[in-house]
């Protein structure tokens, strides 16, 4: 005896089972996919057979290639699926008419698991014409049933041959006396507990979804009757413009596929033809973070109806069915590999929804304005990563303004010539939108998603399209300034108003301005804003982290400037306290003010803030009391 | 009031991360801290945290936090413990990034989350982790080496980083280090997929396309960087993996470059770390330079939002525009530093006039 003994891993194939059922797959309904893929492998093996011996033949005998072809023609497949028996004596069998399995198949396929019908290459990985792997896709059937039984003739050899497999790995083989049909048919008995996959409806329905694009008839057989189960014709395939001309029929499939009513589609094709699909637009708005789901056909076989990375990230408003014969699934074959392949499939399938969008803006204006009503945030996404697209969109996109929401095109004939102006935050649109709408100022809200990033790239995509970003102290430029009169008059006041605001780094302003009934209007940068809440929240945390916030407000400091309040001299309350005499009167009011226009605008105030408050107030009440017992 | 804010929170929800949301939420804070309802103004401020850290706003983010700290401070039992320590971890891992803060304090904040985590039962592996982060952020890099042999040997727990980013942070080390044969060896596991997360291998794979390149691995380099920068492009979190990228493009396809460089101008500009910016403005004048000895002569299509760049700018005005911001912040970080580190690396990357 030797001193190393070699030993053989021990698979328990009941635990394997159970990953399978319960990791792998994502439901026990994938066997009828698992069986139906087979088969399909089966066929497809029979006419590449019927080719190759066609093409020698055509070598041997000289024959023309018409011959050729209607030789490997005039087999069709077939999938034939019965259902009989009744509760636990149910049985399921699927039969198909393909390549069959000789006894050294049978050998081979199904009884080591991890073989694959494709020898040599590499399990999972690998490109081939077959996508099935018959050992692991017929053990899911154990999900449903505790005995498989496979009975088969190839249509090499002519022997009938019966293989029957249990869970826990054991398995008979045998030769049959009588002559089977050439192909194979699997027997499942029903599993306790298994019989919602058994029931008729839930076959057929399973059928049609893994199937529905199969290019041979799958028929569903109970009780002595049958019937197609699959659509009955599936050219468009081939030829997806095709389906321009088959518009109800294409919405009626987009229905029994998607279960949504569409009302519009975008036939897609890739260059090579090898993946085509339908886009249909979804008849109402969709969140951004909503899952992109995708119903993807790999060989005409169901592979997916959740892959989300088969579209670019922009076409959010869609919902595709896609067939394939290039792309990898993963696994399970539920998703797609994210490799070249797909990143070149997803990017011209996305051009083929740009270029309808495109053609829509020409030919057919108002079917696009309709889309753009309901996926604009869709559209502005695409626009903000394709010049080209954004060149002949733009004008269609509306924009939140001072003259209410509107089209662009709209707005630049508005702004007549004139630079577009805009804030790039929401924040920064509120500070300045009541003053710039009273006094008929064109603004725009570049706050939300895209939009500012669109304004930015208007002068790209056109040099006439002139847009300017307006931060809040440029509102100033609309203001009426005072006249030498008025500035010699204020100085002495608006000297004492400045010295109440330094403390908080703010300014006062003098200016005329619409509305009247507006006495302040408060301004403040965005470096300032984030200089302000850092102030706050120095008050709020612990000493360690306030230290440290210490230290970057000087780096934020420098270019954040002071705040600005400019006093409406418009304003009648305004214009007294500008003519009043008394410094510590002028100070409290300055003070208020400035308060009430923070509180006006959100803005938490700090403690300083607040103190002041407190005095002003303190000051005005113990002022009035005091007057009413003078007069 | 509440109703308000409740409304501006649910819109915020449904918005990917990024200015808009930010905006939505700062302004449901804003009036929570107005309204004095601190534990609603304590959850938003938790949003803050996560959706600025990850869009690109580390400031905004460690304002929150501080908020959140102090409160927490105050009232440890309303709040949850232990998302604020995770979330110091993000903290930690960005303060490098202001000049401003200064090196005793980044001691100061580390040793703070190593008490905090000690206190609530966590073992110091986050804490060498971050030590060694900390150091390569502040070009230390044999400190970070020390650290890197330390952290290793602590077990893991449910405070530590995930394996994927344990493991991309010592790829980065050795791709700072210039040893290449180890940083393609250490990123096997991220390359070939067995490790990855919401980060990973988004940062990786930009760090191993000098390497391959510099082995001639020429076509895995150009898959790499494919398959790298579509992770990243529409993510302002990543500025300086897209720094990155474009540091291979000036050696590998320069003209390719400049698209990544106009692509991503504008973020950088108003970015709100100085190191993040400082990367990519190295980078880029780095690549303008080469097309401008080549004799190329593209014009750059600068944002509107740089007041500068309304005008056509020469490949020879942009340099000279961004070239010396990118030094004077490499000066800022090697004075807070104590050492020369991003000097030399812009030195390096940057020819001299």
């Amino acid at each position: 005896m030797s001193q190393t003994d070699q030993y053989r891993f021990q698979v328990n194939l009941g635990g394997m089972i159970d990953i399978l059922a319960n990791h792998l797959y994502s439901s026990p309904r994938v066997f009828i996919r698992e069986v139906l893929q087979n088969a399909t492998d089966a066929i497809t093996a029979r006419k590449e057979l019927r080719k190759v011996a066609a093409e020698s033949k055509v070598l041997k005998e000289d024959k023309t290639l018409e011959a050729t072809a209607s030789e490997s023609n005039n087999y069709e497949g077939k999938v034939i699926v019965e259902l009989s028996g009744a509760g636990e004596q149910q049985v399921l069998m699927i039969q198909d008419n393909g390549i069959g399995l000789s006894e050294e198949d049978i050998h081979r396929f199904l009884s080591i698991i991890g073989q694959s019908s494709k020898k040599g290459a590499d399990l999972l990985a690998s490109e081939t014409s077959f996508i099935g792997r018959f050992g692991i896709g017929l053990l899911s059937c154990f999900m449903v049933s505790d005995e498989i039984v496979v009975l088969t003739r190839s249509v090499k050899e002519g022997v009938s041959m019966e293989w029957r497999g249990k869970p826990d790995g054991t398995y008979t083989i045998r030769r049959l006396e009588t002559e089977l049909p050439v192909g194979t048919q699997i027997y499942l008995r029903c599993k306790p507990g298994s019989e919602f996959y058994y029931e008729p409806a839930h076959v057929e329905e399973s059928l049609f979804y893994y199937g529905a694009l199969l290019p041979y008839p799958v028929i569903l057989s109970v009780d002595g009757e049958t019937k197609r189960v699959n659509l009955p014709s599936t050219s468009w395939m081939q030829d997806p413009e095709q389906l321009r001309s088959r518009r109800s029929e294409v919405l009626d499939l987009g229905y029994r596929l998607m279960g949504e009513r569409f009302s519009d589609f975008i036939p897609l094709r890739t260059a090579s033809g090898r993946t085509g699909g339908i886009a249909f637009i979804l008849p109402r708005s969709v969140n951004l973070n909503s899952k992109r789901l995708h119903r993807v056909y790999l060989k005409h076989m169901l592979v997916s109806d959740k892959a989300e990375n088969v579209l670019p990230e922009w076409a959010f408003f869609i919902k595709s069915l896609i067939w394939t014969d290039e792309l990898q699934p993963t696994a399970s074959r539920e998703y797609f590999y994210e490799n070249e392949q797909l990143d070149a499939v997803r990017s011209e399938l996305g051009t083929c929804i740009r270029e309808e969008l495109l053609r829509m803006a020409e030919y057919e204006p108002d079917r696009l304005q309709h889309w753009i009503r309901l996926h604009e945030l869709s559209m502005k996404a695409l626009a903000v990563e394709d010049d080209e697209f954004l060149r002949i969109m733009h004008r269609w996109f509306s924009f939140e303004s001072t003259f209410g929401r509107r089209e662009l095109s709209e707005l630049i004939r508005e702004a007549g010539g004139r630079p577009l102006h805009y804030t790039s935050t929401v924040d920064e649109y509120r500070q300045i939108t009541h003053v710039a709408a009273a006094q008929s100022m064109l603004v725009i809200n570049g706050g939300y998603i895209y939009d500012s990033d669109i304004l930015e790239k208007l002068h790209w995509i056109d040099p006439n399209l002139q847009t300017e970003r307006l931060s809040p102290e440029e509102v100033s430029l609309s203001f009426t300034g005072l006249t030498q009169e008025e500035r010699e008059n204020y100085y002495g006041v608006l000297r004492v108003m400045d010295a109440a605001l330094q403390p908080m780094r703010c300014r006062a302003e003098l200016k005329r301005f619409e509305p009247a009934s507006l006495p302040v209007l408060y301004t403040i940068s965005q470096d300032a804003l984030t200089l302000r809440s850092m102030e706050n929240t120095v008050e709020e945390t612990t000493s360690l982290f306030s230290n440290v916030l210490d230290s970057l407000k000087a780096g934020v400091q420098q270019n954040s400037g002071y705040s600005t309040l400019y006093f409406n001299l418009n304003n009648p309350v305004v214009a007294r306290i500008l003519e009043a005499t008394d410094t510590q009167m002028v100070t409290a009011a300055t003070e208020m003010m400035y308060v009430n226009a923070l509180m006006m605008g959100h803005y938490p105030m700090n403690r300083s803030e607040l103190g002041l408050m407190n005095r002003s107030v303190l000051h005005f009440i113990n002022w009035g009391l005091g007057n009413g017992q003078n007069t | 009031m509440e109703e308000t804010i409740y409304e501006l929170m649910e819109q915020a929800q449904d918005m990917p991360g990024g200015a808009a949301k930010l905006a939505i939420l700062e302004e449901a804070v804003r009036l929570a801290d107005t309204s004095g309802l601190k534990e609603l103004a304590y959850e938003i401020r938790g949003e803050i945290v996560d959706c600025a850290i990850f869009n690109g706003y580390p400031l905004k983010s460690l304002i929150a936090f501080s908020w959140q700290l102090g409160q927490f401070d105050q009232n440890p039992e309303e709040y949850d413990a232990d998302e604020l320590l995770w979330n110091y971890k993000w903290i930690l891992g960005k303060v490098c990034s202001f000049s401003n803060i200064s090196k005793t304090q980044i001691e100061d904040l580390a040793e703070d989350m190593r008490r905090r985590y000690a206190e609530y039962g966590y073992n110091e592996r986050p804490y060498y982790y971050y030590k060694f982060r900390i150091a390569m952020d502040m070009g230390n890099l044999e400190e970070a080496r020390r650290y890197l042999d330390t952290f290793r040997l602590i077990e893991r727990d449910s405070m530590s980083d995930c394996e994927a980013c344990e493991q991309s942070q010592m790829v980065r080390f050795y791709y700072l280090a210039g040893e290449d044969e180890q940083a393609l060896a250490v990123a096997k596991p991220i390359l070939s997929g067995r490790m990855r997360c919401a980060e990973v291998p988004h940062v990786t794979l930009s760090q191993v396309l000098l390497p391959l390149y510099r082995q001639g691995e020429v076509d895995q380099a150009k898959e790499q960087h494919r398959k790298g920068y579509r992770l990243v492009r529409d993510d302002r979190d990543f500025l300086k993996t897209i720094a990155e990228h474009i540091e291979y493009l000036t050696i590998a396809d320069p003209v390719q470059g400049i698209e990544v460089v106009e692509r991503h101008l504008h973020m950088a500009l108003d970015y709100e770390s100085g190191l993040e910016q400082m990367y990519f403005y190295a980078t880029m004048v780095s690549l303008l330079q080469k097309l401008d000895t080549s004799g190329e002569k593209r014009l750059i299509r600068l944002p509107a939002s740089l007041e500068w760049g309304k005008e056509e700018r020469t490949l020879t005005e942009i340099i000279a525009y961004f070239r010396p911001l990118a030094e004077s912040a490499a000066a800022d970080f090697d004075r807070r530093n104590g050492n020369t580190f991003y000097s030399e690396w812009i030195g390096k990357i940057v020819q001299t006039a």
